[in-house]
């Protein structure tokens, strides 16, 4: 049921109460940037005045600050805004408006994203101007982080809403997603960047999902990656897209028959 | 000939519940094997309402009311039987359907915790599609009845249980629903802000003529609200009807109270006149209650007073509470 005007009226008024916990959002993010600084400052002490792996001191600041940009804008919290609705009934609220119920958990995602970029845009903006950061920016790299950013948001927003409708079936879905934010840490460019992988890994980071959810965008607009790179990468952006995509619509469908069969 | 608004056949909804002994083993081996067990909570049901009537479910707690109040609202698929509300089967969730709706649960919000209510209501607006205009007419008139004046721009979370009760309320009603499902809407409430919300439950009722369901433990609102109730046991159901007939049927017995004047000193007795099947079920100073069978109530009140040194006399139907828990006691009618 798709009902645009519902869901943006929806948008406004989640911002709206959000931002009376602003202070609480603000501490989140900060708390998200804290694993991106810290590998930030390891990595640039240890290129010091050369490189390593490629990298530069400032290259490697400007691979960090855009990630902390790039993570708080694609980070999940479906499982807070979806998953949790399912366990405690409020689902029922959703189901008896006209209006598909993914508009709440959308209209959650962007006020939330919305409030959290209050806090970082300019905290990141200000370790810009401290630690000197280095972008080689070119006109290609930045039109195609672009279309790399929005299939990021996508991928993870919708990988994140599979495994919260998991919460239909069960209340023991707090394992995979421990077992996902590993995966997010090691895998998608945060202990260290998906190139300076060692090779097993960075085979594993370029097959599985979670380096197109945070990294990829960031390779691209750091001119990490050649014409083949950036072409297989968005190919396995936009199939890892389709493949969450159809996980999500069987879920929810078989989802909300067991939901409305043993009632909320 | 109108057909009836809402048509319901054979409803029956049985919940499929795991079945886990206690014990850490008995954990163990219920992951291999589950053992669940069929538990009905609503057979074979059926009846029609006509557009505008106002119907109350009664029935004790896990009668199977709120389970038939949720198939009606398309919360729940039942197991096996039919219904249709407006021409909509209920639980195939049309948009067309919802937009014609409205449930108001007692122990769950729809409103925005943060943020006023006003706010919240603009959101509903946007989502049911009213127009701006009829938002505000509808907001001012409801705001009126309920006379909620600046309790519309607090934020929710500051508001006590009634002041949010009556949002709640005026929040289910914007997108003007033709059918209303209220599930225990004067739950946790004093009792003159029970009295206000059924008076506006009725007027609204009376306006519009939107055809309301209710679900109630407080026998007040089914009896004020109500001319027809459905009662709820055990899944099935009981009795429908006038919720005065119920009593007749149940109770077929007056109370007499009677007040006699003990001034020479010996207390009369009026157990000689008793006919058969009239009995004496209370006595407190200086006062009697008799029981006494339906049919011979004019006979025996004209004796008493004849016979006795009456000082007051009073015919009474039992209460109705008392009549309801009876059956929940008992099962049957």
């Amino acid at each position: 049921m798709t009902n645009h005007r519902g869901g943006w009226a929806l948008i406004q008024a989640t911002w709206l109460s959000w931002m009376q916990y602003r202070s609480f959002f603000f501490l989140l993010a900060f708390s998200w940037m804290i694993g991106p600084l810290i590998y930030l400052l390891v990595w640039s002490t240890a290129a010091g005045g050369g490189t390593v792996g490629g990298f530069s001191r400032g290259e490697f600041v400007a691979y960090y600050l855009i990630l902390i940009l790039v993570n708080q804008l694609t980070i999940s919290q479906t499982t807070w805004t979806m998953g949790e609705l399912i366990h405690n009934g409020q689902l029922n609220r959703l189901l008896l408006y006209p209006m598909s119920p993914v508009y709440n958990t959308l209209a959650s995602e962007f006020a939330g994203k919305a409030v959290y970029m209050l806090f970082v845009v300019p905290v990141s903006g200000g370790l810009a101007l401290l630690l000197r950061p280095e972008l080689h920016l070119t006109l290609a790299n930045g039109l195609a982080f672009l279309p790399a950013l929005a299939l990021a948001w996508a991928l993870s927003f919708t990988w994140g809403y599979w495994i919260s409708l998991l919460a239909f079936w069960t209340t023991r879905a707090d394992a995979l997603l421990t077992v996902e934010y590993s995966l997010l840490f090691l895998l998608a460019g945060q202990v260290a960047p998906v190139a300076l992988l060692p090779d097993a890994l960075q085979v594993m980071a370029k097959l599985l999902p979670y380096r197109y959810m945070i990294s990829f965008p960031v390779e691209v607009i750091t001119g990490q990656l050649d014409g083949a790179g950036l072409l297989t990468g968005f190919a396995l952006q936009i199939g890892w897209l389709v493949v969450a995509l159809a996980i999500y619509r069987f879920l929810w469908r078989r989802g909300v028959r067991r939901y409305t069969a043993i009632g909320g | 000939m109108s057909h009836p608004q809402i048509v319901v056949s054979n409803l029956s909804k049985t919940y499929r519940v795991p079945q886990r002994p206690p014990g850490f083993w008995a954990a163990v081996r219920s992951m291999a094997r589950r053992v669940t067990q069929d538990v009905p909570a609503v057979c074979d049901v059926s009846f029609t309402i006509e557009a505008g009537e106002m119907v109350g479910f009664l029935g004790p707690n896990g009668a199977g009311k709120t389970t038939a109040l949720k198939m009606l609202a398309g919360l729940l698929h039942p197991t096996s039987g039919t219904a249709t509300v407006d021409g909509f089967v209920p639980w195939e969730r049309e948009a067309a359907y919802l937009k014609r709706i409205s449930m108001v649960l007692g122990n769950k919000s729809q409103l925005m915790w943060d943020i006023s209510p006003l706010d919240t209501f603009r959101v509903l607006a946007e989502i049911y599609r009213v127009p701006p205009a009829e938002f505000r007419t509808t907001v001012d008139e409801l705001a009126a009845l309920l006379d909620m004046g600046e309790l519309l721009t607090k934020p929710t979370r500051n508001l006590s249980l009634g002041e949010r009760m009556k949002c709640e309320l005026v929040a289910a009603l914007l997108h003007r629903p033709a059918v209303m499902f209220l599930d225990e809407p004067t739950l946790g409430l004093d009792v003159s802000m029970q009295r206000r919300l059924r008076a506006f439950i009725a007027e609204y009722n009376r306006r519009t003529g939107a055809t309301v369901i209710l679900t109630s433990h407080y026998m007040a609102d089914v009896a004020e609200l109500c001319p027809r109730v459905l009662l709820i046991h055990h899944g099935q159901l009981l009795y429908d009807g006038a919720l005065r007939g119920l009593g007749e049927r149940l109770a077929p017995f007056k109370l007499i109270r009677l007040t006699l004047d003990a001034g020479n000193g010996r207390s009369p007795e009026p157990d000689a006149l008793l006919p058969p099947g009239a009995e004496i079920v209370a006595r407190e100073n200086g006062g009697l209650t008799l029981r006494v069978p339906r049919a011979g109530t004019p006979d025996l009140t004209a004796r008493l007073l004849s016979a006795l040194p009456v000082i007051d006399l009073s015919v009474e139907d039992p209460p109705i509470d008392a009549v309801i828990d009876q059956i929940y006691q008992e099962g049957a009618v």
